[in-house]
Formats: C-alpha cells, structure tokens, sequence
C-alpha cells in the first residue's frame, strides 16, 4: 500500500517523466535481463566507476593546482599536506589511475577469455582498445603535473622514448615537449591535454562504448561447446 | 559469421537472457559492492600510502635515476632488449603489432566459437601478451634497486665503488652493450635513453676506469692478482698504453720493473688475460688514445681522407715497411697491379718476374711476401714505407683500443680531408679573420678587434672537435654567426671538418708568430722610415701595403684614424693580437716619428678617370666592405648589378641620377633620417664615397 | 514473496553502499573546497608601522607598511594603509583606509575634517563612524601600541 509520500514522489516522478521521458531511459537501461554471469563481468563497471572517481577528484584538484613550472610543486604540496582532505582527493587520484590500468587491462582479458569481441560486439571491442589507449595517455600526461624530480625525469625517459619513433621521431617529440625539451612551454601542454583535450574524447568514447554495451546486452558465458 | 549463424547467435541469447537475471538490482548489487571494495582499497592507500611527492623538477641533476610509473615500466625494461639501432623494434615495432591484434582480433578471429578452448591462438597470444607484460614489469621491478643501494659488496674497491656509485642505480651489476659501442662516449654524453651525461661529473680518468670495469669485468680482480700488490688502479689508468704492454711483455726488462720480482707476464697470463686487464687499464678510448699516441707527431689535427679499413692498416702496420719506397712515383698503376698479381700469386706472367727482379729483387731476394689480398699488395707497394717512423700499433695496442682509435679518427675526420678546405676558408672565414687568419677589426662589432686564429698557441690549445664545434655554431658573443648547417648555417659537417683540416695545415709552420719577433731595439736616432722597417714590415708588408697586419697605405684606413689613434695603436698594441705594446721597447719620440713615417705611407688612389662603372670600381667596393654581411641573405643585395639596383628596404636603394636621395649613399654618409652609418664597422674612405657618388650621378652604368 | 524482499533488499543495500561511497568522498570534497576559506592569516601580531614622532596631534597621517600574507603556497608581501592620528601624541588611534561599503580607498579630507570615499560621496567621522552615505559600519580600526619610538598595530 503506497504511502502518502511515495505517491506524492510517483507524481512528481510522472511530471518530469512526461517533459523528459526519464522512465524509459531508466528500464532501458536498468531494468532488463542478462544472461547470468559470474563475478569477472563487475570489472567493467567497477572500471566505470573509478574513471567517476578520477573525473571527480580531478576536477576537486583542478581547484587548487596550477600548471606552472614555478608554482606546480608547490600548489600539489599545498593540496596535499595543508588542504583539509587533501592527501585522500590527491590520493584517490594518484591510486585511481593505477586501478584504471588494472581495471581496464583486466577488464580487456575477460573480454579475450569469453570471446566478447565477436559479433555483435566487434565495435564495443574496437572502441575499448581506444580507451586502453587513452588511460596509458592520462597516465603518461598526469605524471608530469606534480613537477617533482620523479614526473619530471620519467617525463624526459617517455619522450625520449619516442624520439626513437622513425621518420618523425624527432618532430613527435618537439611537439610533445613544445620546443627540444621539457620547459615552462611543457607543462601547461600536458595539462591541457590531461584535464581537457583527453577527457573530452575519453568521455566521448565511454558513451558510446556503454551505449553499445547496453544495446548489445552482455555476453554470456561461452559453454564448452560454444 | 554469415547470416544464418549471426542469426543462430542472436537467438541463443535471447534464450540466454530470457533465463538470466535482473540487470537492476542484481548485478548493480555485486557491482556496487566491488565498488566499494574498491574504494576502499583507494582510501586505505591513500591514508596509509599516500601519493608521495619528490623534490621540485631539477633539469640539472644528473644523479637521479629516472622511473617510469610502474605502467610503463614494461616498455622501459623493453628497450633493454633492444639497444641501440634496433630500439625501434622494442619501441615501435612490438608495441604497435601488440595493439594492432588486440585492434583487429574481430576481424581476424572470425570463427563462431567462443568457449576459450576453441580459440587457442587468440588466447595464447593474449596470455603471452600479458605475461610478457607482467614479466617485464616484475624483471623492471627486481632488477633496478634504490638508488643508492650497494650491489657491489666489494668494499674499499675504489673502481667497484665509482661502477657502484654512478652506474649500478640503474644497470645493476653489469652493462649489456653491443661490441663496438663507444662506453666513453655514451658515459660522457648520455643517451637518449635517459641516461644522463657524466661528464661535467666525472674525470676523464674516472670515465676510463668505468670503461674499463664495463668492458672488461674481470679486468679488476686480474688487475687485483696481477699488479694489485704493487699497484692501484689510479695510478695506471692514466698510463700510456704502449708502456703497459711493455710492462707485461717485458718481464723485469722493463725498465721500471727492473729489480722488482716480476715475472714474465706473458708466460703467467693467457693471451685473452693480457688483453683483458690492457683493456681493463687503458680503456679503448679513442680520443685519449690519439693524445697520447698519435698527437705528438700528427699534432691534434685527425684529417683523414680514406677509408676505415685503409686507416685501421695503416695504424696496424705503421712503419713496417721501413726501408721501402714509395713505388707509386716510379712505376705506372698497370705495373703496380701486375706486381700485386705477383706477389698474391695470381698473376705470374713473365712481366710480372721481370718487375719484382727490377723492383723488389734488390731487397726482398728471392723471398717473395705474401700479401693477403691484391688491394693489400697494391697499397703496400704504392705507400711503401711511408709511415717509416711509425710505431708498429698491430702490436701495442688490444683489438678493442684499435677499434676506439679507428672509429674516433673515422669520427671526427668524417672522412674529409684538407682539400677544398682552403677555398672554403676563403669564401667563408677570410672576410673576417683574414687570408692568413691573422684577424683584423671585427666587422660585426665596432672597435672589436679579431684576435689571430692561426698562431700555433691558438690552433695547438683547440682540438679539432672544439674547433668544428666553434665553427658549427658561431660565438654570438663575438658576432660570429654559426655556419654549421645544423645550426643554420651553409656548411655541413664536412665542410666544417674540411676547413678545421686546412686550418691545421697551418700549426706546423704558423702563418702569424704571436708575439712578433723584436730583432733589435732601434737606436735613438733611427728615423721613422729605419724603425719601420725594422719593426712592422714583419706583419704590415715592407712598404705597409699589409699582411698579417693591415694595409696602412690604404686611404679609409689613413682616413679614419687621428694621428692620436695611431700613436695610440702602437703605444698599447691590440691585446691578444700580434700587435703588440710597442711602447715597452720605442720612447715617445720614437713612436711620434713611426707614425709620421705611417702617415708618408699614404699615396691615395686618384678616383678614375670619367664616370666609374659598376663592374670595374663600385663593385669591388661592395664586395671588400658590404656583402660581408649583406650577402644575399635578405635586405639590400650588392652582389649584382641588377640585385644592387633593385633591391633594398625600401627598394631600390639607389637612384640613377641622384646620390643625395639614395637610400645607399644616405647610409654611406650618415644623411639617411634613421641615423644609421654604413658600413657599422668604420664609413667607407672618402675617395670611396667619392666613387660610388659618381656613380650614381653619372647614371649607375654597368660597364 | 521471497523474491520481493531480495529485491528490497539489494535496493536498500545499493543505496546505503553507493550513499557510503558518495558521503566518504563527497564530505572530505566540501571540506576540502571551503578549507581555505577558514584560514586566517596574521590575525594577532603586532605589526610595526612607523615612527611614532610623525604622527602629531591635528590631521591624521597615512602611513604604509607591508605584511607578509601566506595564500596558499605563496608567500606574498602586501601593502597596508592605516589612518593614524592622536589627541594628545601618547594616544593613538589607527583606522583602516579602506570604505567599508565597497572597498573603496578613502581619504582624509581636511576642510570636513572626516575620511572621504570619492566612490559613494561617503563621509566617516575622524573617529571612523559613519557620517553620511551608505557604508554599513565604521571603518575597521587596530589596536594600537608604541614601544620605543614605534607604533604598532594589531587587527581588532
């Protein structure tokens, strides 16, 4: 028997689903069955759910770093030992990103493991690549931003790592850097790249990939036979 | 997959579905909850862990030992396997066709099948992948320990503790490199590969000990059995290496050996032992090999002209060929091939005897040499014993030493020899440090005078590197624009090396003595014309037309002085220059007397006769004093006549007919509104100006 | 039936766990956006100004010093005016110059013996009290303390 509240919540529910059509967004994508599936088919969405994390903390740290040679360090010093939570927003962050790695790489082998790649899911495959990808870029453009001895040398190891790339080698790194080496011309270039450029199409992507997900249901798991 | 069984698949999953289960709240239940385990895992690290952070970015430290996250770690330990030319395979190559499976695994796995074990390639492939990862990333992990960290328990060895201090942070215990890889230069100048420049850190002496540690990794316990008990790495590092192969060869023949009880080493160490602890001691190290070995006949100029094989030859060989001539004066090429046929034992026709009876019987008798190729036979009969006071390397030197000699002279010469050098210098250097390279006024900079680049003090404290470096990239600070191509200028690397040769070509026999020879001081009586020939003919030519020194009879330079200046001149000299402080040998008198004697030097030029013309009197006015720097690199050009004509900012900078309102003469003689006075270094002289005013006025004809 | 309950209550679990989550991380982020906002600098310190002798009984003096003030991770040094005048040159008084209406600079104004603030024709009284126009207080005054020849002042 519904109580007063929640016919009053059901009203308010019908008014906005009848301006916005919420409800079917909501069964479409929530209330619908899949095959059962075991415990490995959470690392998707537990991938899912750092990436939140990491938007959110990144955002939260955007609040207070700067992206200047002169004043990184020290604004991640700030953040971290004087600002009231910093050391977990920072934390989250600086953890989450290893845990996207991981997540996203195991996340990659289930789906090798039971075949998900195949039809009719080739395109939710294709895209996931992109997005192993683009992790591997967040993590390699995030490690510079604190400016401390450790970002600063893997930084200039990454890019001269890809000096070695043939024909352009030289050209990629230039453009990487923003001149022949790491300098005040660097820094804010991996920012960008880090909290707007990559974002922009690591979200892009992520939409489409769960679109596809949730139109293409989940695998089941592949029978001796199958 | 065609229609049929896409369709099968889609309704066996229906099927599936339909027996599944509720995707909310179900599975949202066993997600949330990893969620949370997740997060938790992120908060406990965080509060526990925490997300360290270094020390601010410092570019100049060379001491840390750079780290990728761990994410990248596999791709850096990757490299490890890959060294050198080949790193594009461990870096592009393998990451490239990893991603690209992954990429294309729908398309190329296009079976129905989908239970793991019916895919045995797509998942071996992908566990090798994974595991290659995980291998990579753990080996990475284990093998670079803290900085710091004492992997070499070899305590008091002062060589383990330099390898333990500098290198072992990041190789561990040993180097893995290619044969032939230059330690020396790769430890002094780094690798793109992270590794930083040792240089400005280490001696050269600790840097050939680490080579020597490097390459030679037993070296230091040979060293420990053998000399140990004498002797300490320092104090033999720095040793000439032919010394120490005579120490070992010698046995207590060696002089400093004498009356020690040293036994033979050659009897007591293997051969590869001997080379081993050479290599150990003197590091093959190409640069210093050359100064110790070769500089003090070759000087420090490494031109050399052929190829690496011919060089390794002659440095093997050197004066083997003692006593014999060099036969390419005296027999024709023909003749030299036949007897090269001859003495390889190819060729045996009876001209062929007939030659070596004529040529080589002499000496050689009947005992022919056998040479190993017949380029061999041919390039010891044309050189004969050219390098007759040459030390016999073969013998001296380890393989690995020759090879570092070789590569550096190879290296730096970059197989340019002197020839073209001096017309590059000419077209190139002259206009600034003079023919001879006795320097003068500095065009580029009013009052500065260029210093002398020819002196055997100057060319002798240079090595050739330095010099081609000086070259390449110009002194901005002295107004010398880089020349190098890398640097944007008109000369590549062989270019440059061809000038640093010729320009060696003057440190036996240097065109300017720094400082001038003072025979005699001059008597107290001795007129200005006495002490002039006595003292300045030496650099400014017996009538003053100039050398070394410059043209005193010319008029811009009479013009453009006081008598004060000259007085001046010759009193305090030019520091760094030939031109000496006179003063300290000459009285006041003496020098008053010089400089009315300069003065009587002068005979100006008669400006021609009519109008002067481009070609024959304008011209070369443009060349001695402007397209120094205006070439024809931009803004107004004098090379040509059209160019002279129509180009300039604004063009055109002359106008036929009216010198007063051309842009050119307005600069000559300072009218121009923006105040500049042409050319910066000094004007023109007045009968210059004079010419060029004609000129114009007379309508600028060509001829 | 048994169904129903399961179902309620994985609801019930997923909202506490994901509301868990949500408070572990959003509570620490309020706290961490308003953080600075709670600090305070350089309350509580004398801060020397200027030699006491220049300040004599009549028109008050501007006098200028610079504070140290950490923002953040920056050290800064900035600049503060004060009004200084006195009755009897033992007392002193010092009032900030700075309107309390907008932030505007005001000045001392002799021929109205008051602080003027050109940007709302503002007039405060020598005491710092509102004369006329719109400021909602009195300028922020210090304390005031002279040892050795110095005054100094300390905020209120």
């Amino acid at each position: 028997m519904a109580t007063r509240k929640e016919t009053r919540a059901a009203e308010v529910g019908d008014w906005v689903d009848e301006r916005s059509g919420w409800r079917l967004a909501w069964t479409t994508v929530f209330i619908r069955k899949i095959p059962k599936v075991n415990w490995l088919y959470t690392l998707g969405s537990a991938t899912l759910f750092v990436l939140i994390i990491q938007v959110v903390t990144g955002v939260l740290l955007m609040f207070y770093y700067v992206p200047e040679p002169a004043q990184a360090h020290a604004s991640v010093q700030y953040i971290t030992h004087d600002l009231s939570f910093g050391w977990l927003i920072r934390g989250l962050h600086h953890f989450g990103a290893s845990a996207m790695v991981i997540l996203t790489i195991a996340h990659m082998l289930r789906v090798v493991l039971y075949g998900a790649y195949k039809y009719p899911r080739e395109l939710t495959w294709l895209t996931g690549v992109v997005l192993m990808l683009l992790v591997f870029s967040f993590g390699f453009t995030g490690y510079l931003l604190p400016w401390d001895q450790r970002a600063y040398w893997a930084t200039v190891v990454g890019t001269q790592i890809a000096e070695v790339t043939p024909f352009i080698g030289g050209w990629l790194k230039t453009v990487m850097l923003g001149g022949e080496e790491i300098s005040a011309l660097t820094l804010p270039r991996f920012f960008g790249a880090h909290v707007w450029a990559l974002p922009a199409i690591l979200l892009s992507l992520v939409g489409i990939h769960l679109y596809l997900v949730v139109r293409n249901g989940i695998t089941s798991i592949p029978k001796r036979d199958d | 997959m065609n229609e049929q069984e896409k369709q099968e698949y889609l309704e066996q999953y229906a099927e599936e579905k339909k027996k599944g289960v509720d995707f909310f709240p179900d599975i949202i239940f066993k997600d949330t909850l990893v969620m949370v385990i997740i997060f938790l895992i992120l908060f406990g690290l965080s509060a526990f862990e925490g997300a360290g952070l270094e020390e601010i970015a410092d570019p100049s430290d060379t001491s840390y030992t750079p780290k990728p996250e761990w994410y990248f770690l596999f791709l850096f330990q990757l490299l490890k396997f890959f060294p050198g030319a080949i790193e594009v395979i461990g870096v592009i190559v393998l990451p490239v066709l990893a991603i690209g499976f992954l990429a294309a695994l729908p398309w190329t796995d296009r079976s129905t099948r989908r239970h793991w074990s019916a895919r045995p390639v797509v998942t071996g492939v992908t566990a090798a992948l994974f595991a290659g990862g995980v291998f990579l990333t753990a080996q990475a992990l284990l093998e670079a320990p803290a900085p710091g960290g004492d992997v070499l328990t070899a305590q008091g060895d002062p060589v383990a503790e330099l390898y333990s201090a500098n290198c072992a942070g990041c190789h561990g215990t040993t180097v893995a490199a290619g044969p032939g890889t230059d330690f020396f230069r790769v430890i002094s100048g780094g690798t793109h590969e992270g590794m930083p420049a040792f240089a400005s850190d280490l001696t050269v002496e600790e840097i050939d000990t680490l080579v020597g540690f490097i390459l030679v990794p037993r070296g230091n316990d040979l060293f420990a059995a053998t000399c140990g008990d004498c002797h300490t790495v320092e104090s033999l590092v720095e040793q000439d290496p032919a010394d120490l192969s005579d120490a070992l060869a010698l046995g207590t023949q060696f002089p400093a050996h004498a009356g020690a009880n040293v036994p033979d080493w050659t009897t007591v160490l293997s051969d590869d032992e001997q080379d081993e602890l050479l290599n150990f001691l003197s590091a093959p190290d190409g640069q210093r090999l050359w100064s110790q070995e070769c500089a003090s006949c070759h000087g420090s100029s490494v031109a050399f002209e052929g190829g690496e094989d011919e060089l390794r030859k002659v440095i093997i060989e050197g004066g083997s060929h003692l006593e014999m001539p060099a036969f390419r004066e005296e027999l024709t090429d023909d003749e030299i091939a036949v007897l090269a046929g001859f003495v390889t034992g190819g060729d045996t026709g009876p001209d062929a005897a007939a030659l070596w009876t004529t040529s080589c019987f002499g000496c050689h008798g009947g005992r022919v040499p056998t040479a190993a190729s017949h380029d061999d036979a041919v390039s010891i009969i044309t050189t004969g014993g050219a390098h007759e006071t040459m030390p016999v390397w073969g013998d001296v030197l380890t393989d690995e030493q020759l090879d570092a000699l070789v590569e550096y002279v190879v290296g730096v010469a970059s197989g340019t020899g002197p020839s073209g050098g001096e017309d590059l210098f000419a077209q190139n250097c002259a206009s600034c440090h003079g023919d001879l390279g006795e320097g003068g006024p500095n065009p580029t900079r009013a009052g500065d005078i260029i210093a002398p680049i020819s002196t055997a003090e100057y060319l002798k404290t240079r090595d050739d590197r330095t010099l081609q470096a000086i070259i390449a990239q110009g002194q901005p600070n002295f107004g010398m624009s880089p020349f190098g191509s890398a640097f944007g200028g008109p000369l590549d690397d062989a270019q440059v090396a061809a000038i640093v040769a010729f320009m060696r070509a003057w440190e036996a026999d240097p065109p300017v003595d720094l400082p001038p020879e003072v025979p005699d001081v001059p008597a107290a009586g001795a007129s200005g014309a006495e002490i002039f020939s006595l003292l300045c003919t030496q650099c400014h030519g017996e009538e003053g037309e100039g050398g070394i020194g410059p043209n005193l009879k010319d008029e811009e330079w009479q013009d453009s002085r006081t008598d004060e200046e000259i007085f001046d001149a010759i009193n305090v000299g030019h520091v760094g220059t030939s031109m000496v402080a006179w003063g300290e040998v000459l009285s006041t008198a003496q020098i008053e007397e010089l400089v009315t004697a300069i003065r009587e030097l002068a005979n100006p030029p008669l400006p021609p006769e009519g109008i002067p013309t481009f070609e024959a009197n304008v011209l070369p006015i443009f060349e001695q004093s402007c397209t120094v720097c205006h070439g024809t690199s931009g803004g107004w050009d004098g090379t040509t006549y059209s160019n002279a004509l129509l180009t300039g900012d604004p063009s055109p900078a002359i106008i036929p007919g009216d010198p007063l309102n051309s842009r050119l003469l307005q600069s000559l003689i300072g009218t121009h509104p923006d105040g500049v006075v042409m050319p910066p270094g000094g004007g023109l002289s007045e009968a210059e100006i004079q010419i060029i005013t004609a000129w114009i006025l007379g309508g600028t004809p060509q001829n | 039936m048994t169904d129903v309950t399961r179902r309620k209550f994985l609801v019930r679990a997923i909202a506490i766990m994901a509301g868990a989550i949500g408070a572990m991380i959003g509570a620490p982020a309020i706290s961490y956006l308003i953080g600075p906002s709670n600090e305070r600098s350089n309350t509580g310190e004398w801060i020397p100004l200027g030699l006491a002798a220049s300040v004599v009984p009549g028109d008050p003096v501007l006098m200028k010093t610079t504070v140290e003030r950490t923002s953040g991770w920056l050290v800064d040094t900035q600049e503060v005016s004060v009004f200084v005048s006195t009755e009897n040159g033992q007392d002193f008084t010092a009032h900030s110059n700075i309107c309390t209406h907008l932030g505007c600079r005001v000045r001392w104004v002799a021929d109205q013996a008051g602080f003027f603030c050109p940007c709302h024709n503002a007039i405060f009284n020598r005491d710092g009290s509102v004369s006329t126009g719109p400021p909602p207080r009195p300028l922020d005054s210090f304390e005031t303390m002279v040892e050795e020849g110095t005054i100094f002042i300390k905020e209120a």
